[in-house]
């Protein structure tokens, strides 16, 4: 008897947990426009959300090093006005109520500004959290178009995906010669569903032909036969796949089981990951997608980066999140510096919406009179055998549109 | 637009693709099939959901990927001696030697106990035993980044089995050489011109130089268009080598399992327990023993299932990598009739067929409501499923 009970109690535990951690990112739903954050004591909070568990580790862990890196220096140079920057990390565990969770937390324990994720269905819950409480949000890698509608004081330092979309359609009509390709996206992902449809207006509006749209679902499906079957009858020169590297890569090496071979595999920066060249095989060697930055150009900012990165953690960042993540704290701190008087959640945001020409490791990051979303260029690279991105070439804003 | 039209608008069939997509559906079917067998095999004999199946099939598939690392094929390896077919055997004995005994560990301690309780704590434990596996796995095991099997252990990785149908019209061969002529000559033109303006990437060159790579590219369309031409003059079927292994793996097991059944005496009494569970152990059949088999048998094909499909579909684990294979698979035992095992099969062959049926006919966002669809429209006129008996239970 005495063992039943116990065990019940345990269930019940289980459970109970289950209920308050679904409970928890649904909840709160005081009326916006919280007062924010003001800086007390000798140091100032500022916190990062990062995927440092779960399928994107690969980017919250360089996220986290990034921001750290960039925090460290800081603080060894003396810090901002004599005081420190005081660095919280959340862990968001991929999970987008996780990370609204954590970046709530980070809230509470009094960071003025918070950065974070390269997930654009993650950043969108912390949007939501931050603009809760008038606390400004630097994204690192959130692409998706919307995300900066979510709230007044939500900026990002890489570019949209209304700009790689198009980016990448440009390079597969003109510089490839693609004149008919097909579409696989990633259903589950608003990240994905975004970009195949801005892939797929400038696509068209260029002439080219979009032959076919499959879909899947991260997470769920495990053999691709049928959708690649679909592809092949319809004949495609290449192949966009909008989604992560987690099923980029076993698409790619199944398409070549079932014959899709000479076609040209694309996507946007959810493909950057060593990872996918274990998971894609040499079906994915060749294909080209679009990056931030590559750790090739030889920009004075981006060779002092990497020495300082790899003079802390002994190798090079494992992906471009690193450097957007170093990006995203600098603006940051920059904004802090550029503060008379209290630091606080609204001087800091304002001081970010007057933000200009900042040369950052992946460009230059201007959020003056853009509502948070910084002109940026795009890299096309090409994977290489050995997992290493070769640029082939750049695009500036004005390229596009 | 009403219903009917908007259906009709996004309907697109393929019927040149049809032979293939059904052969799609039966080689999904049969890792479907494989892991219901271990619900429908566990139910029938303890009447009980065995909800932690698919994180045996989870810890299946880490076996696979460890005894892959211990072969060699580590993430990190650069220089990867020539595979065979025997790395595949030892993967495949080891993932399900592993899965029959963490099986039969289940059993013993979390089930076991349990057996003279109402059905409902059984129920529970088995969703607490899911759960366990799922969370408590993730600290031991490597899943973040997700890892996946290198393709390099595959010795088949490229071969592809044709099965002609119908032969293809052979004048496009001459076709195809006159093109891919025309294509060398371009390509030679374009390295040539980025020798003189000494420039490396293809995407330097002037406009000049542009103009001789769009002709390239436009060459090397034809050349891809052709060969899709000649390949679409007639049809055949295509089998990946590695999917027709777990196909044929897959059937060898189930025709196993038939045998140990209906052949053996452990099967007989299997079946005596699944009749009639008191009874049985009343005529002398030792059920503990009995019910420790099935859940060996049951677990040893999920990790069959599980060692192929992370190998031959270059999927990368985590520990949450048998929930969705395990709900389907549950749907599958469900719908041909949980407790039957040809059931199981036939369940798990009509799931596979029927995904594949709904991408082909171009909506492929249902892909997963239908499994369902059809499971409600089967136990709205077969209560037991399609092979199940539906017995009315007194409640």
């Amino acid at each position: 008897m005495k063992r039943r009970s116990f065990l019940y109690i345990a269930l019940g535990a289980v459970f109970g947990a289950g209920i308050l951690a679904g409970c928890s990112g649904g909840g709160s739903s005081e009326s916006g426009g919280g007062t924010g954050t003001t800086a007390t004591g000798d140091s100032i909070k500022i916190g990062l959300v990062a995927s440092l568990n779960g399928d994107q580790r690969p980017w919250g862990v360089d996220s986290e090093r990034g921001v750290r890196l960039l925090v460290d220096q800081i603080n060894e140079a003396g810090g901002v006005n004599g005081k420190k920057i005081e660095l919280l990390v959340g862990d968001s565990n991929s999970d987008p109520q996780i990370g609204k969770s954590a970046t709530e937390k980070l809230i509470s324990d009094g960071a003025v500004v918070v950065l974070g994720e390269v997930a654009s269905g993650i950043t969108a819950q912390m949007a939501i959290a931050c603009t809760e409480k008038g606390i400004p949000l630097v994204a690192i890698g959130a692409t998706r178009d919307d995300i900066s509608d979510k709230g007044p004081d939500i900026f990002r330092v890489c570019y949209r995906d209304s700009f790689q979309g198009p980016v990448m359609a440009k390079f597969a009509f003109e510089e490839l010669g693609l004149k008919r390709v097909a579409l696989m996206t990633d259903k589950k992902i608003p990240y994905s569903t975004g970009l195949s449809n801005s892939f797929r207006d400038y696509y068209a509006m260029l002439g080219g032909e979009i032959v076919d749209e499959q879909f899947y679902e991260g997470g769920a499906s495990t053999q691709f036969n049928a959708q690649l079957t679909n592809l092949k009858g319809k004949n495609p020169d290449g192949v966009f796949l909008s989604g992560y590297f987690t099923e980029v890569g076993p698409i790619v090496r199944q398409a070549s089981q079932v014959g899709l071979t000479n076609v040209k595999f694309m996507g946007g920066d959810g493909w950057d990951s060593k990872e996918i060249i274990n998971s894609g095989g040499e079906a994915i060697v060749g294909g080209y997608f679009c990056n931030h930055y590559s750790d090739q150009e030889d920009r004075p900012e981006v060779k002092a980066f990497l020495d300082a990165f790899v003079a802390k953690y002994n190798e090079r960042p494992g992906t471009t999140m690193g450097a957007l993540a170093y990006d995203a704290a600098a603006v940051a701190v920059e904004a802090i510096k550029a503060v008379t008087g209290d630091v606080s959640s609204k001087s800091v945001a304002g001081a970010l919406h007057n933000l200009e020409n900042y040369k950052g490791v992946s460009g230059d990051i201007t959020f003056k009179g853009q509502g948070g979303n910084p002109p940026k260029r795009a890299l096309v690279v090409e994977l290489q055998a050995d997992g290493t991105q070769k640029p082939v070439k750049a695009y500036a804003p004005t390229d596009v549109k | 637009m009403d219903l009917g039209t908007a259906f009709a608008a996004g309907l697109q069939l393929d019927f040149a693709n049809l032979p293939q997509q059904l052969v799609n559906g039966i080689l999904l079917g049969s890792i479907y099939a494989l892991i219901a067998l271990g619900y429908t095999m566990v139910y029938g004999v303890l009447r009980l959901i065995n909800f932690a199946h698919g994180e045996v099939f989870m810890l299946g598939a880490y076996m696979a990927l460890f005894v892959s690392w211990w072969l060699g094929y580590s993430p990190t390896a650069t220089t990867l001696g020539q595979s065979s077919w025997v790395n595949l055997l030892m993967m495949l004995v080891a993932s399900m030697v592993v899965c029959a005994i963490i099986g039969m560990l289940i059993e013993l301690f979390a089930y076991r106990p349990m057996r003279s309780q109402p059905r409902i704590a059984s129920l529970i434990t088995a969703i607490g035993v899911s759960l366990m596996l799922q969370y408590a796995g993730a600290l031991f095991l490597p899943n973040s980044p997700p890892q996946p099997i290198r393709e390099e252990i595959n010795p088949y990785r490229n071969e592809v089995l044709q099965i002609p149908l119908k032969p293809r019209d052979t004048t496009f061969i001459e076709k195809i050489k006159v093109e891919e002529a025309e294509f060398n000559a371009a390509e030679a033109a374009v390295k040539a011109r980025m020798e003189t303006e000494g420039v490396k990437s293809e995407f330097d060159l002037s406009p000049e130089g542009r103009l001789l790579r769009e002709t390239r590219n436009d060459e090397r369309n034809d050349v891809t268009n052709m060969k899709s031409e000649y390949e679409r003059s007639g049809v055949s079927l295509l089998i990946p080598y590695g999917q027709l292994i777990m196909f044929v793996t897959a059937l060898a097991l189930m025709l196993i399992l038939r045998h140990i059944v209906m052949n053996t005496k452990p099967g007989r009494a299997m079946r005596a327990v699944s009749l009639d569970f008191d009874s049985a152990s009343l005529m002398g059949v030792n059920v503990n023993r009995i019910v420790t088999l099935t859940f060996a048998i049951g677990s040893a094909l999920a990790g069959a299932g599980a060692m192929m499909s992370a190998t031959f579909l270059g999927l990368s684990l985590t520990t949450f990598f048998g929930v969705q294979p395990g709900v389907k698979a549950f749907v599958a035992a469900v719908l041909g009739g949980i407790g039957n095992i040809p059931g199981a099969v036939l369940g798990g062959l009509l799931m596979g067929v029927a995904e594949t049926l709904v991408v082909w006919s171009g909506y492929g966002d249902y892909k997963d409501a239908i499994a369902f669809v059809i499971l409600i429209a089967v136990l709205l006129f077969r209560p037991g499923g399609l092979l199940g008996s539906s017995k009315v239970e007194k409640v």
